[in-house]
Formats: structure tokens, sequence, C-alpha cells
């Protein structure tokens, strides 16, 4: 609660900044080569870049093919488009946006206001509304490929330029401290983040605060950028975004890099898609129907790929969440299930009857005219875990490492996995786990569990377990890491994106203390 | 063969012709420039996206993209910013359904920022890709209308 003060403040006092008049936009310099790999002309492709299509989003299935999904990534379908409709909508502005765009706060801000009208109208938003809480970005990646976009959000930096209020941003793509702290992996982090300083000094200018709040669950206790429901917000990171809209209740749409800095800047947003009360709407709905509790980011999985991007309206679920709450000790079910809705699919909003917020006021109204039934069951889920296939290079060989935590573990999480393994490994007589085990969580939990379980966080230590505040799905995805690491995991957004198995917490655990796949697991 | 005639909406408007790329499958935004974002090739654009089978090695450089939406990383749009400063981006984009968030805040920020564009249209419907094919004559009007043939 102290940290979500924090985030308060600071947007109080930065309400009272005035922006520094606009500047005249340099000259646009001529295109430079990047300098990466030193290749040039015809350069043959450096090995650690031939797999980056399949970090994210890139429309393959497990089986490496295409899934011929089409969506907007708004997390609004426009299967219904028109052209002609589409091409007579215009937004209102208010007197003020008016101004704005006309140039009355500089140059810069004008640019800004264009490509937000101009990004709204595409989308067919009715008008822009004000932004509240705190903005998170997942402007993360300091590749060269970046810089151009790094290059304009720099400019506006230096026009004075400011987000409405402190804002959080998602996990460095690499960590040289706890895990790739080997020369090769130095080499590619190096060569392939060149920007990265250049990144992070923007996000210093435009409103983050320290590197120790850097996660993609910006919505935990320890960060705090947990906005009250109702709040617009502009948020991207298709985990937060689909945890912030269905938990918390706050409205923003699915955003891409750069357009979450851009409605930040000018702390608006166009209102359209899951902002407004119709686009929230659920067009399937889910019946989860399993004889035990769900594995759930298998259940996610099953979701995302059959709604793509439309709402689904989750029952069968509010058993597991006591009174209906989400609690520190059960938000990592739904993190889990969410996240794999938005990875497998594009999901940015799902109703839990009787435990999300819209579900609790509005109950099945939420279910649009002509909705869709799926029904989830054992035999379902064990269909779609069936299709979870063994992509190591070599299939029969053990697992080198287990990563925990993507999204971002919660602090119950940690000290859960924490006990877990050690006293697992006490029970096999073993001090050390066989196979390292990456904890992926921002500095903020990590410091919570040393100062509250200091003692749990030395016996994890010595036993292989390493906090990590990196993006889990960033490393997996890096070239060169399915020949190096056979990993196994329990999230299924890490599975979606990269080779890396997807097993039960028990049986991982079991995989952890013995460094082998158990037979039929 | 026949001209035919597909109407869109002009995202961002413009007036060209040339010839027609197909990918009927939705273009992969991040995965089709590899080349381009790590091993320093600024003379043409080939496409790096094997699970494309219609465009995999072709250049893309100032080509008409007819394809139904694009995917990918949701940093695509730095992708789009980049391929314009490498001045190796396609000419236009032709789509055949309702454009992306991804490619859609690329594109306009590119447009507006920098004052590069790419001439987008979308909306074209499901017909316009199952008429056009890779070669094809195409002429875009300001209006979004697009000619085949």
């Amino acid at each position: 609660m102290e940290r979500r003060n924090f985030f308060k403040l600071l947007s109080m006092a930065w309400a009272a900044v005035v922006l520094l008049p606009g500047r005249l936009l340099a000259k646009t310099e001529k295109a430079a080569a990047p300098a990466s790999s030193g290749a040039s002309g015809t350069g043959k492709l450096p090995e650690y870049a031939k797999e980056m299509r399949d970090s994210d989003m890139y429309g393959l299935g497990p089986d490496g093919k295409p899934t011929g999904q089409k969506a907007t990534f708004t997390g609004a379908s426009k299967a219904n488009a028109t052209a002609e409709k589409a091409m007579r909508h215009k937004m209102k502005l208010t007197k003020q946006e008016q101004a704005v765009l006309d140039g009355k706060d500089g140059e810069e801000k004008a640019k800004l206001m264009k490509i937000l009208v101009a990004f709204g109208n595409t989308f067919g938003a009715e008008k822009l509304v004000d932004l509240g809480g705190a903005p998170h970005s997942n402007m993360f990646i300091g590749a060269e490929y970046m810089k151009s976009m790094i290059k304009m959000l720099d400019e506006c930096a230096k026009a004075g330029l400011k987000s409405y209020a402190p804002y959080t941003v998602n996990p460095r793509p690499y960590d040289v401290y706890n895990v790739q702290n080997n020369p090769k992996d130095m080499t590619m982090i190096y060569e392939g983040y060149k920007l990265q300083r250049d990144l992070d000094y923007v996000h210093v200018r435009l409103g983050a605060p320290d590197l120790n709040y850097r996660t993609c669950a910006c919505y935990l206790d320890e960060i705090g950028n947990a906005p009250e429901p109702g709040t617009y917000v502009a948020w991207a990171e298709s985990s937060a975004v689909n945890y912030g809209n269905s938990v918390l209740g706050i409205r923003t749409n699915r955003n891409g890099a750069g357009m979450d800095l851009i409605q930040a800047m000018l702390g608006k947003a166009p209102k359209f898609g899951l902002m407004t009360d119709e686009g929230r709407k659920a067009k399937w709905l889910v019946e989860v129907k399993t004889s035990k509790e769900p594995d759930w980011g298998a259940i996610g999985t099953a979701i995302g790929r059959k709604c793509v991007e439309d709402v689904p309206y989750v029952t069968g679920l509010d058993k597991y969440f006591k009174g209906g709450k989400v609690t520190a000790d059960n938000m990592h079910l739904l993190k889990a299930m969410g996240s794999a809705t938005a990875s497998s699919g594009a999901v940015g909003l799902y109703h839990v009857e009787g435990v999300t917020p819209d579900a609790k006021k509005m109950g099945k109204k939420l279910l649009a005219k002509g909705y869709e039934t799926y029904v989830i069951d054992d035999k379902e889920q064990a269909r779609i875990i069936s299709t979870f296939k063994n992509l190591w290079p070599k299939k029969d060989a053990d697992p080198t490492a287990c990563f925990i935590g993507c999204p971002h573990n919660t602090y119950y999480e940690v000290v859960k996995w924490g006990k877990m393994v050690t006293e697992a490994l006490k029970k096999a007589g073993k001090k050390k786990a066989a196979i390292p085990v990456y904890m992926f969580m921002p500095n903020k939990v990590r410091d919570r569990a040393i100062e509250e379980h200091g003692e749990l966080v030395s016996k994890m230590k010595r036993a292989g377990m390493h906090a990590t505040n990196m993006c889990s799905v960033s490393y997996a995805g890096m070239k060169g890491f399915s020949e190096r690491v056979r990993g196994v995991t329990n999230s299924a957004k890490t599975r979606n994106y990269s080779t890396i198995r997807y097993f039960p917490d028990e049986i991982l655990v079991k995989i952890i203390v013995t460094g082998k796949i158990p037979k039929g697991a | 063969m026949a001209k035919k005639t597909f109407r869109g909406r002009p995202m961002l408007a413009g007036k060209i012709e040339g010839k027609a790329l197909v990918s009927k499958q939705p273009f992969n935004l991040t995965g089709s420039y590899l080349k381009n974002m790590f091993a320093g090739e600024t003379e043409s654009a080939p496409c790096t996206d094997s699970a494309n089978k219609e465009l995999y090695e072709k250049d893309l450089k100032g080509a008409i993209i007819c394809t139904p939406q694009t995917v990918g990383s949701t940093m695509g749009a730095g992708t789009i910013m980049m391929l314009s400063e490498l001045g190796v981006g396609p000419q236009a984009f032709l789509f055949s359904s309702h454009i992306d968030s991804i490619s859609a805040g690329g594109l306009i920020i590119d447009d507006v920022w920098n004052g590069r564009r790419v001439i987008t249209i979308d909306l074209l419907g499901d017909e316009f890709l199952e008429a056009v094919k890779t070669g094809d004559p195409i002429t875009i009007h300001e209006d979004g209308t697009v000619e085949v043939g």
C-alpha cells in the first residue's frame, strides 16, 4: 500500500510540471545502416537472430506452422468492419484537444496528438478520454531495429515531454548478473541489445522509476501500479493488459510499443474496444467442468486458441477463490490463465463468474447476443495438453534448467516455490537442485523475500535457485537457446513462445530434484 | 486479364502503380525482415520468414504487399520505422481485413513524425485477396480504390 501511495504522490507532483515549449524538430538524419554484426549488403544473418521471430506474437502454432489466426491485436475483433463505414468515421475533439493538435503546446505534442487522433479514427474510437492511474509500457527491447522509435522518444524527452504519471516498464530482456554471466551470452546481449542504455535513459526522462521496478506484473503490491476499477489507462504488455482489464477492472486496449508512451505523454487515449461497455461484452461462454482444479495454463491456452481476441465469460472457477476474492495467495492462478489466453490468442479481457469485478456486477448480462459456448472438461484439457509437443532438438535428453515465473512471480509464489524445492531436496537428502532454477521476479519482490524470509532465501540460493528480474520469454527467444538449454517451466506463456517444456508444479519439483523427466510425464 | 476494382479504406492515402506481392497468410512484420534488422542488409529486403512459402527469400523492398493482416512482435512498429529509415520498406500495404494495431501504430507514427508514408489501404475484402496474384499490375488511387490487372 505504501508503494501505491508512492505512485500517487509522484503523479500529483508531476501534474504541476509545466511542459517546456516545443522546439523545432531536428532535420531528419540520413539513414544509416545498423552497425550490428559488421555485415553489409547481403550480410549473413547472425546465429542469434534466426529465431527472433519466435519471440512474440508470431502467428505460428506449436508445430511451427502458421496458425492463420487473424486479429487486430487490440483485444477487440473488427471482423465485421466495412470500408465504407470505417472511412467515414472521425472522432470529435474537445476545444482543448484541438488546440494541442494546432500546436498550442509545441510542435512535438501536436504531432503526438495527430498520431493519436489518426490511430483512434482507424479503430473507430468515439472520442479521447483522460487517463488516470499510471501507464505501463512494454518498450523494453534496446535492439538496433528499435533505433528509429527510440530516436522519436528521445526527441520527445528533449522537448520536455513527460508521462502524465510515473509509469512502470517491462523487465529488461537480459540479466548479466544472475543468469547470463558467461562470455557467449554476454556477446549475444551486447551485440543484440546495443541501444538498451539509450532506451533506459529515455524511460528515465519520460517518467519511469528506477530499474528495481521493472516487471511485466506491474500490478503486484510491491510495485503498486494497480489503478482503481473503471480507470482509463493505456497499458501495453499483453499479460498486464489482460490482468488489469479482467482482475483490476481497469479499462485499456492492448497497445503496441510506442503507442503506449504516446498516450502516456498526452494523458489521453482513444476510447474504443475494451475501453467501452460494448467492447467488454463476452462473445464466448466458457464452461470449465474439470473434475479437479484445472491446469490454469492449459485452460488459458484453450481459451486463447478458441476465442482469439474475443472476450470470454468463464464459469466454474469461483470455487477456487474463497468468497469470490482475488488475494495475494490466489492471484497467480488468474495470472497464469490470463497470460496464456493472451499469448496463445490475443485475449485482452476475460470475465470469471463470481470473481472478477465486471462479472460480479453484471453476471451473465455480460454475454453478447448470439454468444457461443465452449466447454473445457477433463477430456478437452487433456487434448490441449497433448498438443504441447516436445520441441527440444534432442528430445530424450535430460533437462538443463527450470524457468519459474512468466509473468513475474508474486511474493507468495516465490515463498511457495522456495519451500517446495528446498523441502523436497531435504527429503531426498540433497543440498542442491540437479538443474539451476531461475525465479523471475522484480527486484522489489526479491527484496521483500530477503527481508521477510531471509533464511529461506539463503537456502534457495544455496540450492541453486536464482532470482532474476529479466524477461523469461526474451531470454528463451534468443538464438542458440534451444541448442544450449533444454528448459522446463510452469508457464504456458513461456511454452507458447519457446522450446521450453511445460509441466505441472509437482512434476517440476521432481525434475528439479532429480534432473530427469519422470516417465510418462 | 480483365481489370478488377476493389474499394478499401485509405488509411494512409496515396497514388501509385506497381506489381503485387501476395501473402495469403498474415504477413509477419518482424520475422520477414531479420536480415535488415540484424545482418546489416541495406540494399534489399530478402524475406526471412521461412514459414511463409509465398514470400520466403523474395525481395520485399519497395513491394506492394497484399495480405490479410500483419502478425509479429509487439515491437513491430519499430520495425516499420527502421525499414523506412533504411529505404527498404514496402511502398504500400493492401490489407483485405481490418488493419492490426501494431502495424497501424508504426505506419501512422512514421508518417506523422518522420514524414515517411507507406500507402496503406485496409478492408479491401476477402474477394481482393482471392483475385490478386503475385506479379499482377496494381493501381492504387487516393480514394482507396485498388485496380488489379
